[in-house]
């Protein structure tokens, strides 16, 4: 490895990239729907008392969102495009080896998708003044950004290394973020509608008189007891986990306000997937003769993260293996001298 | 114009041993045999042609000599330094120019050279300079600062000699590098290899062109069909181009000197093809043209020497019609992979 070639080679991707006129075009698009949505943001929670917070989260949001659509185009064609241009070639004849041009494809790759953050920032600082956003909130969340940020320019760059089309392995880069984003939801979803568990409901009231009046004194009536099903969340929880959504919600410390709620969106999906994590009352029982014996089943926010446990670190290293292992694979698939190519290649 | 003084050092081989050297080397392609058999030696300080028709390997035999291709079989030496043991050793001693133009769209042709030398392990400083030598060398230092994307094929194909010339390689591969260029670049091409080949390089290169390949290569490796096979080195009936004043009208008056049959004489283009079974023929019978006080203008082989070897190749079809019962050729293997 030698810095001196990765940083040559980092230099004549980025390069190429700023004298591409759709990539200021793509920039100008990315700000312009930043702009949208915090304006919009700030209508929906102005009224709010911690509105800076809910307008970051959204922000952030919506910046993981453009950069998981953004990014395997800037990524998923990173080695077989050149392969395709016949310039990966000249580059793997010199002293640069593999690896080197595989990371320093990878660095570009991810660089390129944190412009789109950098662009970003002058949003989140707005936020800011809003009021409400923690400063713990905003270096956890930005930390999280930037690693997924590097994990979908990990999966493009090994992609396009592993598959000889351009087009199919952006599609396929498309396909493997789809599935951390819309695969998880689904799995999670349908995995816990697959699973469920028998319960059982009993309940018994006052036997009431013909006037709608408990009779004094009152008389129980008997048991009667319902049976049915319950879809079991709690055990496919861990499907959103790998979700980076999930992941940048889940990592980012929650806030809950004076009334115990979350204060921003990070909070809210951080409480709504951990309470999954428990498991459904299989039994209830409701005694209207016993007040004692009513339970109520809902839980506090901080209940919720209390007896859960975060996840993010599970996810966050679901997504570091494959983008690292894609990277590999990719490596692996681009070594020279070529055994085996990939199918319909030519190397040069 | 020397490209002595650049500032990479390379090239620290046996010195006894060929530039470069292949034996029994073969790879294939799924089913597709690009290279079957190939086994040759190209001298150093010697041009040495790679001629063969379309489809024969010769890509594929370049490529795996630039330390891009694994062969299935056989040994590949280049300066001694085995390609596929030490990539990194050959490489450094190898210029490869492909015979696919890819030059980064964006970037000048001047960016071009200094990405490339520093990937050479250059200083950048190293890098610009040894750019703006090579921009003189290939005659591209008016267009030095335009994106690539606006040059020419020929221009392309310039910029991509330079980019192999960077590292001031020892050994230098080129696959159809006067494909493109204007019969000035052409010549300038020439005299820029004859001059890299007495500085002790060793080139190998690749060309469809036969008569031009034949002003500039010491040597010649023909390759059919993936195997490298002896040119026949027979010179029986050749034919020569004759040039008289008064043009192909004198046919009879050159067969009567010649003491040949009119009918065995063909016109092309206003000269006289006249058949000799081997060289001294063609040398008695010029002479004897002169003495009969003919004319002559010119008196040469109606094809160049390499063109004459080419289609002698077992193989190749002929230009000519083939005679009833010759054995058909064996077909050319398909273009696949990197052949």
């Amino acid at each position: 490895m030698s810095l001196s070639r990765i940083g040559a080679l980092i230099r004549l991707d980025l390069t190429q990239r700023v004298r591409s006129v759709a990539w200021y075009v793509l920039l100008g698009v990315f700000a312009f729907l930043l702009l949208i949505v915090t304006v919009l943001s700030f209508f929906a929670f102005g009224s709010t008392a911690d509105r800076g917070a809910s307008v970051y989260s959204i922000v952030v949001f919506f910046v993981l969102l453009l950069v998981v659509l953004v990014s395997p185009t800037l990524s998923g064609n990173a080695i077989n495009g050149d392969r395709d241009h016949a310039t990966l070639a000249p580059v793997q004849v010199t002293l640069a080896t593999t690896g080197e041009i595989v990371l320093a494809k990878f660095l570009a790759a991810w660089t390129t998708g944190l412009a789109f953050l950098v662009v970003a920032v002058p949003f989140m600082a707005v936020s800011l003044v809003g009021g409400g956003a923690s400063g713990l909130t905003m270096l956890v969340s930005l930390i999280v950004l930037i690693v997924e940020t590097g994990v979908v320019a990990a999966i493009g760059v090994g992609l396009s290394g592993t598959l000889g089309r351009s087009l199919f392995s952006v599609a396929t880069t498309y396909l493997v973020v789809a599935a951390f984003v819309f695969g998880t939801l689904i799995a999670f979803g349908l995995g816990g509608l697959a699973v469920q568990s028998e319960t059982t409901y009993s309940y018994r009231s006052y036997v009431y008189t013909d006037d709608g009046d408990i009779p004094d004194p009152p008389v129980c009536g008997e048991w009667e007891t319902y049976e049915g099903t319950t879809p079991r969340f709690d055990h496919v929880w861990w499907a959103l986990a790998a979700n980076p959504f999930v992941v940048l919600a889940d990592a980012t410390p929650v806030t809950l306000n004076r009334e115990g709620y979350p204060v921003d969106m990070f909070g809210w999906i951080s409480v709504g997937v951990r309470s999954a994590q428990l498991a459904p009352r299989l039994e209830t029982v409701w005694d209207e003769c016993d007040r004692s014996m009513q339970q109520d089943d809902s839980l506090t926010s901080r209940e919720i993260l209390e007896r859960t446990a975060p996840s993010w670190f599970v996810g966050l290293g679901i997504h570091i293996v494959v983008a690292g292992g894609l990277l590999v694979w990719g490596w692996a698939r681009t070594r020279t001298p070529a055994r085996t190519l990939p199918p319909g290649t030519r190397i040069a | 114009m020397t490209i002595a003084d650049a500032p990479v050092q390379t090239g620290t081989a046996d010195v006894a041993e060929p530039g470069i050297r292949a034996r029994g080397v073969r790879r294939s392609f799924g089913a597709v045999h690009a290279v079957r058999d190939v086994t040759f030696d190209a001298a150093r300080g010697r041009v040495t042609g790679l001629v063969g028709p379309n489809g024969s390997g010769k890509t594929t035999l370049l490529l795996m000599l630039a330390s891009l291709l694994q062969p299935d079989a056989g040994e590949l030496r280049v300066n001694g330094i085995d390609p596929m043991a030490e990539p990194q050793a050959a490489r450094a001693i190898i210029g490869w120019m492909p015979d696919a133009l890819g030059a980064w769209p964006s970037l000048t042709a001047r960016e071009t050279l200094q990405f490339t030398g520093r990937l050479y392990g250059l200083s950048k400083a190293d890098a610009a300079a040894r750019a703006a030598v090579l921009l003189d060398v290939v005659m591209l230092a008016d267009l030095a600062d335009a994106p690539a994307r606006v040059l020419s094929r020929g221009q392309k194909q310039k910029l991509g000699l330079a980019r192999a010339l960077v590292h001031d390689p020892q050994v230098l591969l080129l696959d159809e590098p006067a494909s493109g260029l204007d019969p000035q670049a052409r010549v300038h091409l020439r005299e820029l290899l004859r001059g890299l080949a007495a500085e002790g390089r060793t080139i190998l290169l690749s060309s469809h062109v036969l008569s031009e390949l034949e002003e500039v290569v010491d040597d010649a490796v023909f390759l059919v069909a993936g195997q490298t096979v002896d040119a026949a080195p027979d010179r029986t009936a050749t034919d020569w181009r004759v040039r008289v004043l008064g043009g192909a009208a004198s046919g009879a008056a050159v067969a009567a000197a010649l003491g040949l049959d009119a009918g065995l004489l063909r016109v092309d283009r206003g000269d006289l093809i006249v058949p000799f079974p081997d060289d001294a023929a063609a040398a008695a019978g010029l002479r004897a043209l002169v003495q009969a006080d003919i004319p002559v203008l010119a008196f040469s082989p109606a094809v160049g020497s390499l063109e004459r070897a080419f289609f002698d190749l077992p193989g190749t079809p002929s230009p000519g019609t083939p005679p009833p019962g010759a054995p058909t050729p064996a077909p050319a293997p398909q273009d696949g992979g990197a052949a």
